[in-house]
């Protein structure tokens, strides 16, 4: 029984030393690529579907321009025609019931409002993108200023 | 001149010498079959993707861009070629627009759009006809394939089958009405109805 | 059932979006916060980390966190607006794998080139750091020790980097990654104006009538830029866009004339413009004898690659000469370019003849102002100097330049290629405000601004980017420092030259960065560094605009800017240690001092004390040390160009200021530089003066068109050019982070054209690899994406850590920039 601990102690002690050591010392640091050599490649996965959900995404600030939850395939934005703005334009809202571009977008590059949308912003792909189904490689530890705020009013009632 | 044709019209006429009333009937018959055969293959090959894109002009333009859309590249892999939606599938409608389509060749021979920047000069007029067409048929075209009846709105992105569940099926809108450009690039959209 | 399809629908999709989330919808919402002191936002400005547009951004703090960014509407630049990376700004300091201690390799306690990261002190870091670089020193001398910088480099961080290398290690080894995107620009410069940097400025925008890109995709690169271009174009509708590309992409979208080229030939159809102009008797003869030479350049230049290549073997100009030219007169030049009629040029770059005369015209005629951007398609070209040299050409031969709206017009890449890699002089034949190591009199000047002993800059020039890789597998560099870039995800030909050298036993590799990047993991040790806001800085963008920020967050415990690190390990010398016993013999009074001491605490540049940094404010540096560092540096910086026509205001004004456009005369800043009444260095009744050329005169330049290195054959059949995309920065070290980013534009796939894929048995999503005489990359095929590559060329950018591209692409440069050809190799692509 006693040698049976002993063994056991050290099989978890070495165990524990193992662990420890993967986490202190690795060779393969470069996250975004994995446990993989520089001169070896890992296969490359499949290419994500873009996702389609139409569910708005929460934005990190206000000022963040949203993301698209829908496919864009084959939308058209050139010297022709703005496929976006056939629904997300002032005058199409009501039809499309698609949400409208914030007035920002009306403001040429002075800040005057204009009667139809600035042709600064006219590249929506500029500042929106779609989102494919793929799953980050690393976190993100931003914290959302909501939350901040959260903690603070939270800290302020406990004293 | 005046005599020759006299002369012709007269021996028409005129009932048959030689052959038999039978002969004539059977073999006006099959000649008859050998003919409307012939007109219907002949007919059946210009109805055909191949014969569409022999011509540069398709090619290179608007065959070039479909090459990117769903209608050539999708996942179950039933595409459209360019007849399925460019000529009409019922046949009286079909020999009209083969009618029409005399007016295309005199612009083949003429090149009216031999080139890219003469093309874009005539996409919106070319574009519109298309259009108008789809719009006063219902987009019988594209039903052809995608018929109300059997659409899953379950299927479909929220979007897709709220538009589809009311304005479609409402009869207020048809395909077209939404879906412009949805095989080829757009030309110049100032003007049109929706954009 | 009262319930219509729209409420439905919204109702079950915040189920959906809670469900995703997991959390229960909360019967009602919660109440909002509104009382002040918690809901405030420290704001400050500071010029965006990416792209060398150099947008203003508002950032936005709380709790010693970075909550918010948005574009900065008194920037002149972008007037409140943002591209995509620059709204996600917030959030590309907090991935979760920051680097916060020093890693070592190390096996048995011990540094051994084949162990593994271990955690260290900064400490130990410097000790190994210290003892591999004196080793190297006491082995090779000087020349084993270089350091590879960065275009991203803050100019105080820049200005320490070279001052280290080249007064302090006396070696001139050091080079930015600006090598890889600038050089051509600069070479381009240097040889028609003898002065670095554009003319003009991005008002030219607003008053031009045409705009023409040269290998420029400026939609997804510059995107900020792009909407002031949208903004003209769609707002004056008689102006033009033209947009010459070797693959269709969303610049094309705004073009009035797309043209696609066969690549390397953009040369022709810039001599072919300057014949148009010729023959149809547009030459704006009187700005031309007045203001311009002609000259023939030197041709069968080589193409940068080893000396035992055989296209170097080959070449008649390979060396010394390739820089060479003749004098020669307009008669001459216009036969020259003769050969280069719409025909010819047409046959050979495959853009009909009627796009060709349509872009011509727009710089023959005289009543069209025309503005020219480029970026890497002309500088990453093994001509690139040349292409530089030849869009000038047309400019100087209608006169349309150096006033508003006439503007050929050189765009950067990097937040601060022009403000540290090029006018603090960081690359290997470089020295501050345009001068040269080889110069007798720049090096004496140098020495004296930085209180040095005569003699100490060594005048040959050093190893510059693509020679460092090269001479790290030859195990002639031993000591190398990367810092702030990411080479061995950038360097082409990594399998051939940079990993081989990085891994070579001989050699001791420093990387520093924020986050552990594919060069970290090819590095010995890799330090822990703060970026962006964590830090005081400047960077100066495109248009010559030096911008300024403050510290405005504390760096991860650990971290610690380049800035520090820089100067910290200068502490760990004795000036004997570095400068040899007849340099101190001459110079009594160094003896005994620290390396620090000399370059650092030099009386000027801690001159400034530490009150005058704002009580407020953060300043790790400036408290650590004890005195103003970042001012002390600028302003020892400044004072080699002031008078000289790289003129910069005073340090705390750009604290002020949304940037300010050298020279800074009399406080105020000079939007076209060469023209008078705009420029204040343009002597009174010259008109214009391109004072770089001691005869205030510019170069025409007759220069030919020139094959590629390596061009499609029979077994490797397509071209390959790599490049960005919008959603992502370089590398991607920071956007691949924020996840927004990473799931706009995940992974790097090979743009291809359907009938290419459909010839070769694939379909969009097939795993394929290239393959290149140099090595493969595994990717999946794009037959639809946003560029649209004609039959023969494939695209694939390089932006994703785990599809390594750089492993396939050619390290041939051009022979006089140096810089490599990244849009030009032959590849074949097949399936896996």
């Amino acid at each position: 029984m006693k040698t049976i601990t002993k063994n056991l102690v050290k099989t978890l002690l070495v165990s524990i030393l193992f662990t420890s050591s993967v986490f202190a010392a690795e060779k393969h640091v470069a996250t975004l690529r994995g446990e993989v050599n520089i001169d070896a490649q890992k296969e490359p996965s499949t290419i994500a579907n873009t996702l389609n959900t139409d569910i708005k995404q929460g934005r990190n600030y206000p000022m963040q321009p949203p993301i698209i939850p829908h496919k864009t395939r084959n939308y058209e934005v050139n010297l022709n025609s703005n496929k976006c703005m056939s629904c997300h334009s002032r005058n199409r809202t009501e039809e499309s019931q698609a949400p409208m571009v914030s007035v920002t977008h009306y403001m040429d590059r002075d800040g005057n409002f204009l009667a139809e949308v600035s042709p600064r912003r006219y590249f929506c792909n500029q500042c929106h993108a779609t989102q494919k189904d793929a799953k980050p490689l690393v976190e993100n530890t931003f914290i959302d200023m909501h939350t901040l705020m959260k903690s603070k009013i939270t800290t302020d009632n406990e004293h | 001149m005046k005599d020759m044709i006299k002369i012709g019209w007269q021996t028409l006429k005129k009932p048959s010498a030689y052959f038999s009333l039978g002969f004539l009937v059977i073999g006006g018959f099959i000649a008859g079959i050998i003919f409307w055969g012939g007109f219907n293959t002949a007919l059946e090959v210009t109805n055909t993707e191949e014969f569409c894109i022999s011509c540069h002009e398709m090619e290179n333009n608007v065959y070039e861009e479909l090459k990117t859309t769903i209608h050539f590249s999708n996942r179950s892999g039933v595409r459209a070629t360019c007849p399925d939606c460019h000529v009409p599938h019922k046949w009286t409608d079909k020999i009209a627009r083969k009618m029409q389509a005399s007016k295309e060749v005199w612009g083949k021979i003429f090149g009216t759009i031999n080139t890219r920047d003469k093309f874009l000069a005539h996409r919106k007029r070319l574009a519109q006809n298309e259009w108008t067409r789809l719009k006063a048929n219902d987009s019988l075209e594209c039903r052809n394939c995608h018929n109300f009846d059997y659409m899953d709105f379950t299927a479909q992105s929220s979007r897709a089958s709220q538009q589809h569940s009311t304005s479609l099926a409402g009869g207020d809108k048809t395909c077209i009405d939404c879906h412009k450009g949805i095989a080829h690039q757009l030309p110049d959209m100032k003007g049109v109805e929706g954009w | 059932m009262t319930i219509n399809r729209r409420e439905f629908i919204k109702a079950n999709a915040v189920a959906a979006a809670a469900a995703v989330a997991g959390v229960a919808v909360p019967a009602q919402a919660s109440n909002l916060i509104t009382s002040s002191d918690v809901t405030k936002l420290k704001w400050d400005k500071a010029p965006c980390r990416f792209c060398g547009t150099g947008c203003s951004v508002n950032v936005g703090v709380m709790d010693g966190k970075v909550v918010a960014t948005h574009g900065d509407i008194k920037s002149p630049v972008n007037k409140g607006l943002n591209c995509i990376k620059g709204y996600f700004l917030s959030k590309i300091m907090y991935g979760k794998d920051r680097l916060t201690t020093p890693l070592l390799r190390m096996k048995n306690g011990k540094f051994d080139k084949e162990g593994e990261f271990t955690p260290i002190s900064w400490d130990a870091a410097f000790d190994i750091m210290e003892e591999k670089a004196k080793k190297t020193l006491k082995e090779k001398g000087p020349e084993g020790i270089g350091m590879f910088g960065s275009g991203q480099w803050t100019v105080f961080e820049g200005y320490a980097a070279s001052k280290l290398m080249k007064a302090g290690f006396r070696t001139n080894n050091i080079d930015p990654n600006a090598r890889h995107c600038m050089a051509s620009a600069v070479g381009g410069f240097m040889r028609t104006f003898g002065i670095d940097e554009p003319m003009g400025c991005y008002d030219d925008i607003e008053a031009t009538d045409a705009m023409v890109l040269w290998g420029s995709n400026m939609a997804e690169m510059h995107p900020i830029l792009w909407t002031r271009i949208t903004d003209r174009r769609l707002s004056a509708p008689h102006v033009k866009v033209a947009v010459l590309s070797t693959f269709t992409h969303r610049s094309s979208d705004l073009a009035d004339n797309s043209m696609i080229f066969t690549p390397q030939t953009d040369l022709a159809i810039l001599n072919f413009i300057a014949h148009y102009i010729i023959k149809t008797d547009r030459v704006n003869k009187d700005f031309v004898n007045k203001h311009t030479n002609f000259r023939l350049g030197n041709t069968d230049i080589g193409y940068g690659l080893r000396p035992e290549h055989h296209l170097e073997k080959k070449a008649k100009n390979n060396g010394k000469t390739a820089g060479g030219s003749s004098p020669i007169n307009f008669d001459q030049y216009a036969k020259f370019v003769s050969t280069y009629t719409a025909e010819y040029t047409s046959k050979l770059s495959g853009v009909p003849v009627d796009n060709l005369n349509a872009l011509a015209e727009l710089y023959a005629d005289p009543k069209t102002k025309v503005c020219s951007f480029w970026t890497m398609g002309f500088n990453q070209h093994t001509r690139g100097v040349w292409a530089n040299n030849l869009v000038y050409n047309i400019h100087l031969l209608t006169g349309k330049i150096s006033t508003p709206g006439n503007s050929p017009f050189s765009l950067t890449g990097q937040p601060s290629a022009c403000g540290t890699a090029r006018e603090v002089g960081t690359f290997s034949h470089r020295l501050p405000a345009d001068m040269v190591v080889k110069n007798k009199k720049h090096r004496d000047l140098s020495e004296k601004l930085w209180k040095i002993p005569n003699g100490t800059i060594p005048p040959k020039p050093g190893y510059h980017a693509v020679l460092q890789n090269r001479k790290l597998k030859d195990g002639e560099l031993n000591f190398y420092w990367s810092m702030c870039n990411n080479n061995m995800q950038a360097a082409a030909n990594i399998n051939e030259e940079a990993y081989p050298g990085y891994r070579n036993p001989k050699n001791f590799i420093v990387v520093s960065d924020p986050y552990p990047t594919v060069t970290a993991q090819a590095a010995d040790l890799i330090l822990p560094t703060s970026m962006w806001v964590e830090k005081e800085g400047v960077y100066g963008n495109a248009e010559r605009r030096t911008q300024a920020w403050y510290q405005m967050v504390e760096a991860p415990q650990g971290a610690k800017s380049d800035l520090w690190q820089l100067v910290e390990f200068s502490k760990r010398f004795e000036i004997e240690d570095v400068w040899p016993q007849e340099l101190l013999d001459k110079n009594l009074s160094y003896k005994g001092k620290s390396m620090y001491e000399v370059l650092f605490k030099n009386g000027q540049v801690d001159k400034f004390s530490i009150n005058q940094v704002p009580t407020d404010r953060l300043n790790d540096e400036a408290r650590h040390f004890g005195f103003y560092i970042q001012k002390g540096l600028f302003e020892e910086y400044a004072s080699f160009g002031r008078g000289k026509a790289h003129d910069l205001a005073d340090y705390d004004r750009y604290h002020e200021e949304r940037g300010l456009r050298w020279p800074v005369v009399d406080g105020k800043e000079t939007l076209w530089r060469f023209k008078e009444g705009s420029d204040p260095y343009v002597e009174a009744g010259k008109d214009f003066q391109f004072y770089g050329k001691k005869d205030g005169r510019a170069i025409i330049f007759a220069l030919p068109y020139e094959p590629a290195a390596e061009s499609p054959d029979a077994e490797y059949d397509m071209w390959l050019s790599t490049g960005r995309v919008l959603e992502h920065w370089h590398s991607g070290s920071m956007t691949q982070r924020v996840p927004e980013l990473y799931k706009a534009v995940p992974d790097a796939l090979v743009y291809m054209h359907p009938d290419d894929a459909k010839q070769r048995g694939m379909r969009r999503g097939d795993l394929v690899k290239i393959v290149s005489r140099r090595g493969e990359v595994q990717t999946r095929v794009e037959t639809r994406g946003r560029n649209k590559p004609p039959i023969g060329l494939v695209f694939m950018p390089w932006f994703d850590a785990s599809r390594l591209v750089n492993k396939v692409t050619l390290d041939a440069t051009d022979p006089l920039s140096k810089e490599t050809d990244y849009k030009k190799c032959a590849v074949k692509v097949v399936k896996v």
